[in-house]
């Protein structure tokens, strides 16, 4: 134990010394809250106008038709749900103006004029009699989806809101029925704590994979270096080889903890500050309780340990940096194949598909997290999930130490399974 | 009690026998020379001494117990394949690998300082490991192997890639570590260094033990039927019939005299034969040297084979003597 310890430490220190760690912790969240701060800024430039002709007989459509959008915007940006209208998308109020043109060739040629020269941004042209209206709409450029189904809908309500007052039905009470249902979300805790979880599992996804790419691959190369320096011999002279991997996966491991401690302060100091507000902050508010909190940890650094295991076995087969590299699918794999189980999982957390690959060691961190703030998991089933993955762990680092000694013995090629079996049968 | 103890160890890698049945035995606070050429089993030996690699058959021990891991803290070893990390400060290095020795930090500091002046490098200390000589990077290694005092010291090749100044400074070290009463194991294919150092040898050749016992008592079991001459003139005495077989080089010569009976009476007659040709500066009648005797037994193991041997005793031969040639009388 003293011996891991050591090798840690040495780890640690000098990766915390080197100009890449400083660079690293300060690059990665300035490229991050860039592109954050850039796809908002861009988000609310983008949409402020938006300006189309309808072309209809019937000269109060344009008039009914820009109301109802933008009661739509209304509606879509006073709730916090996402919807596809393309108010949504914008955080300011975009100005729409609708145009009424009567359908005329000369009008179709000025039309077109007006979208090349980008003073429209599209156009609807209603043709046929009133009871079987053809709709069809050109818009100024082909990504222009968003707006379409907007204009459907509301051309949808405009023609029952028609219908319901030729029926004879007060134009308020009409109003009344076409109000959209928005479902009390408070009443449906189970429903939140889910979308909540899915955030958390999805930002455990996202740091464990940039973590582990980052240090398990580091943990890899620094076996890999100890082949090339040739220094080996001289520490499984001295010590076991479990414990220099023990040692190597915890020190590297500490250096990435630390970095994402400091990324987390960032964010906190950040969260603090009137910056986040500017950044449309209220998703950074994630409402957790402790217990997550703490099963946060506790995958996260099962995880972590597992598979930087895993990224060790590759750098004791391999013996450089571009093997290493072509061998990497290894550990995105698993965890890329996890996080797409997510979807299936997610309506179901506590069904036995579920039950059963929560347990299996590669899937656990993810998993049994997402069952653990999402579902229902037996206490022995938590408790179980720790120990499987604990005991792969230390099965992994002890095969990878006999491979890493056996390996790095014998020089030159890459070994084959069938080697690497034997390897591992020998003492 | 002996310090190290191989018996009947066996080591196969694949399908090539890296060791085959070998057993040595080094006793305490002695210098010990294990012999072999190049790829003969030397390092194979070693590190199953230390238990980097475990015998399929035979047994290892060491003070006098059967090997266990705890031992490798009174084992000093440097390796042949030289390696430190490269990226780290010397001094840092030192303590790091002294630590993993269960030294503590402000021991393995002072010491690392000590011995850094003892082998004139101290001003390395506060370099790159990378930044520094390949021959400094030895000598870290050197005193890596050291720093926390062992028993047992194991050096494998201690002295390939040193300038003469340093081999002779990491030699008088090695010297007084033994006075010290250390016990000392090195390898080495250069049996010049091992013949002025060594108390005890055991030579090896394709993974087998061809010689081994005390200095004193292997170079007595052979007549001093050597003779070193230096003279001037007439080389007619070479062709005298007491004389087997000649090396010259220039001026000099090696004779191996024919008779083991009476050797000492034959090189008498054989100076008065030089004397009365030329002038002689220099004669010595020795024992064969470890290298006359090593090429000897190489050639007893493998008598149905003797490219092999021939290709072996070339190994050995060629850097000592590049331009000796044997006349036969």
């Amino acid at each position: 134990m003293r011996n891991v310890w050591i090798i840690a430490q040495r780890e640690y220190m000098e990766r915390i010394r080197t100009r890449g760690f400083l660079i690293t912790t300060v690059m990665i969240p300035l490229v991050i809250a860039g592109f954050a701060f850039g796809s908002t800024f861009l988000a609310a430039r983008a949409n402020t106008n938006l300006h189309i002709a309808v072309v209809s007989n019937d000269p109060q459509l344009a008039g009914e038709l820009r109301d109802e959008l933008e009661r739509q915007q209304a509606q879509s940006s006073g709730s916090t749900e996402k919807t596809s209208t393309p108010a949504a998308m914008a955080s300011k109020p975009m100005k729409i103006t609708v145009d009424g043109v009567l359908p005329s060739l000369k009008a179709k040629q000025s039309l077109e004029h007006d979208l090349d020269a980008g003073r429209l941004d599209g156009y609807l042209w209603v043709s046929g009699e009133n009871a079987r209206q053809a709709y069809s709409f050109t818009p100024r450029r082909s990504n222009m989806r968003a707006v379409e189904g907007a204009l459907a809908s509301a051309l949808e309500k405009i023609l029952l809101r028609g219908q319901l007052e030729q029926r004879g039905v007060a134009a308020g009470d009409a109003n009344r029925l076409l109000e959209p249902v928005t479902i009390d979300e408070a009443a449906r805790p189970q429903h939140q704590d889910a979308e909540a979880a899915e955030l958390c599992v999805s930002i455990l996804f996202f740091v464990m994979y940039l973590v582990i790419m980052l240090y398990g691959m580091n943990v890899a190369r620094s076996i890999i270096e100890e082949k090339t320096s040739r220094i080996f011999e001289v520490m499984l002279a001295t010590i076991r080889p479990e414990a220099l991997m023990a040692g190597k996966i915890i020190g590297v491991g500490a250096v990435g903890l630390t970095q994402v401690g400091i990324w987390l302060g960032m964010l906190l100091v950040l969260a603090a500050s009137s910056v986040a507000i500017h950044l449309g902050g209220d998703t950074l508010h994630i409402a957790l309780t402790g217990p997550q909190v703490l099963f946060f940890f506790v995958y996260f650094i099962l995880g972590y340990l597992l598979y930087s295991a895993i990224a060790a076995a590759l750098g004791a087969i391999t013996n450089s940096e571009q093997e290493l590299q072509q061998m990497n699918m290894f550990l995105v794999l698993p965890l890329l194949s996890c996080f797409a189980l997510l979807g299936t999982l997610m309506a179901t957390p506590d069904n036995t598909l579920a039950r059963v690959l929560a347990l299996v060691p590669l899937f656990t961190p993810l998993l049994m997290y997402f069952r653990v703030s999402v579902g229902h998991p037996a206490a022995w089933e938590v408790a179980l999930s720790i120990v499987l993955t604990s005991a792969t762990i230390c099965g992994i680092v002890w095969v990878t130490s006999r491979i890493y000694r056996i390996g790095v013995l014998m020089y030159g090629k890459r070994p084959n399974f069938a080697e690497i079996r034997r390897w591992i049968r020998y003492s | 009690m002996p310090v190290v103890e191989l018996s009947h160890v066996r080591k196969v890698y694949d399908t090539k026998v890296a060791v085959d049945d070998l057993s040595i035995v080094i006793e305490p606070g002695t210098m010990f020379g294990l012999l072999g050429p190049n790829g003969s089993g030397k390092t194979s030996s070693i590190r199953m001494m230390i238990g980097i690699t475990v015998p399929d058959s035979g047994t290892v021990s060491l003070f006098g117990k059967p090997f266990s891991r705890k031992m490798l803290a009174s084992v000093g070893y440097l390796p042949e394949e030289r390696g430190l990390y490269k990226k780290m400060n010397v001094l840092e290095q030192l303590v790091f690998l002294g630590r993993l020795h269960y030294l503590s930090a402000s021991l393995a500091t002072s010491r690392a300082k000590e011995w850094a002046r003892r082998l004139q490098i101290a001003e390395a200390l506060g370099k790159k490991t990378e930044d520094l000589s390949k021959g400094m990077q030895q000598k870290i290694q050197f005193i890596a192997a050291l720093l926390h005092d062992p028993e047992l010291i194991i050096m494998d090749e201690p002295f390939s890639g040193l300038d003469p100044v340093n081999a002779a400074l990491l030699m008088d070290t090695l010297a007084e570590l033994r006075q010290e009463g250390k016990t000392i194991l090195f390898s080495t294919h250069r049996m010049d260094q091992v013949e002025k150092m060594c108390d005890n040898i055991a030579l090896i050749h394709g993974g087998k033990l061809v010689l081994s016992g005390s200095m004193a008592a292997i170079k007595s079991k052979y007549p001093r039927n050597r003779v070193h001459i230096t003279f001037e003139g007439d080389d007619g005495f070479l062709r005298d019939r007491r004389v087997e077989k000649v090396r010259r080089f220039g001026g000099q010569a090696e004779i191996v005299l024919r008779s083991s009976e009476t050797p000492d009476e034959d090189a008498q007659a054989l100076l008065i034969e030089a004397l009365a040709r030329g002038r002689v500066t220099r004669f010595e009648v020795t024992q064969p040297t470890l290298e006359d005797i090593f090429i000897e037994k190489v050639r007893e193991t493998l008598p149905g084979v003797p490219g092999l041997s021939l290709e072996a005793v070339a190994e050995v031969e060629a850097p000592v003597e590049p331009e000796g040639s044997y006349l036969n009388a």
